[in-house]
């Protein structure tokens, strides 16, 4: 199984490396297991919610919490378990979303499994959508306000689920403000967020096309 | 209701064996259908039983001693439902993932807001 698996994960990224839209985030997560951990991580994380949304005078927008820094590990090597020595491979993946409990790096994609108190967020690797910087760290904040509201639940695929249920729920609302539109040159345009049409905002989805 | 279980070991085949929720904030059944097999009988003699539980803690003996064929069917109760059976040997969610929260078919279940892949329009 995890033979199988691991082999199915490198096919997925060097498809994805194709593209310059190598989009990846790494994440502090707090397992309920351990609880030492969850002791230091809560500190840092109370100050960093603090520091963000408490300095708004007139709240119009809400500050996006920013990612937090990832420090870039050197010689990660797969490490893929099976079952039968105790690893697990907890993923929750939809067509733009794809996250798993595990530390995977950006440059050669090994996908480290011991250090299952991270989660990777892999971003529409089929390019769906067109992404910039802009909303790509959009996303990625979102992501972890989700992960610091989820803290403390237990670290399984329903979890993981759940919050990519959310991320594609938050693409979708992006999609209808209008940030991100349909990307007209991907290989598999089938507009799986909703067909493009005119809504009350200027911008459209799609191409508008009224005349 | 348990020693009513034993009690009708003379039928010696669960035809089988389901359960479910009779209001939302109510009981919860579980429902044995026994029936006698012998040779040379047309018409078998049949018999229904229901085990109310209650919802807090809904705990039920286990038959699967008595009639093996118990043992998908009361795990299937309890991934659906929550009923939990005394002394099955293998009690584990069998139709929903092993990680999942939530008995799916109570009344008062409600389905978390998962995404769908591609919207119907």
């Amino acid at each position: 199984m995890a033979a199988s698996a691991s082999s199915s994960y490198m096919a997925f990224s060097t498809a994805g490396m194709v593209g310059k839209r190598h989009l990846r985030n790494n994440n502090r997560r707090v397992l309920s297991v351990s609880a030492q951990q969850q002791q230091q991580q809560q500190e840092t994380l109370e100050e960093t919610t603090k520091v963000d949304t408490t300095n708004e005078t007139l709240p119009v927008k809400k500050q996006p919490t920013t990612p937090r820094p990832v420090e870039p590990q050197i010689n990660v090597k797969s490490k893929n378990m099976g079952k039968e020595y105790g690893g697990e491979w907890l993923s929750s993946t939809t067509r733009h979303v794809r996250i798993f409990a595990a530390y995977i790096d950006p440059v050669t994609c090994e996908m480290d499994q011991t250090q299952m108190d991270k989660l990777t967020l892999i971003l529409d690797p089929t390019n769906e959508f067109v992404w910039d910087d802009v909303t790509c760290t959009k996303v990625y904040s979102y992501f972890q306000e989700l992960v610091d509201h989820y803290e403390g639940a237990p670290l399984t695929e329903y979890t993981l689920r759940l919050i990519g249920s959310d991320i594609e729920h938050y693409i979708r609302k992006l999609l209808y403000d209008g940030e991100i539109k349909y990307n007209m040159r991907a290989k598999t345009l089938n507009f799986s967020m909703g067909k493009p049409r005119i809504i009350f905002n200027e911008d459209n989805k799609g191409s508008p096309d009224v005349q | 209701s348990t020693a009513v279980i034993l009690y009708v070991y003379g039928y010696n085949y669960l035809r089988s064996q389901c359960a479910y929720d009779v209001a939302p904030g109510g009981l919860l059944a579980s429902v044995y259908h026994l029936t006698r097999i012998e040779y040379g009988i047309d018409q078998p003699e049949e018999v229904c039983i229901k085990v109310f539980a209650p919802r807090k803690k809904p705990r039920i003996p286990s038959v699967f001693w008595v009639w093996k064929s118990a043992d998908f069917q009361e795990r299937e109760s309890y991934d659906m439902l929550g009923i939990s059976y005394d002394k099955h040997p293998r009690l584990k969610r069998i139709l929903m993932p092993e990680s999942w929260i939530g008995w799916p078919l109570r009344k008062d279940y409600i389905a978390p807001n998962f995404y769908e892949i591609q919207d119907a329009h």
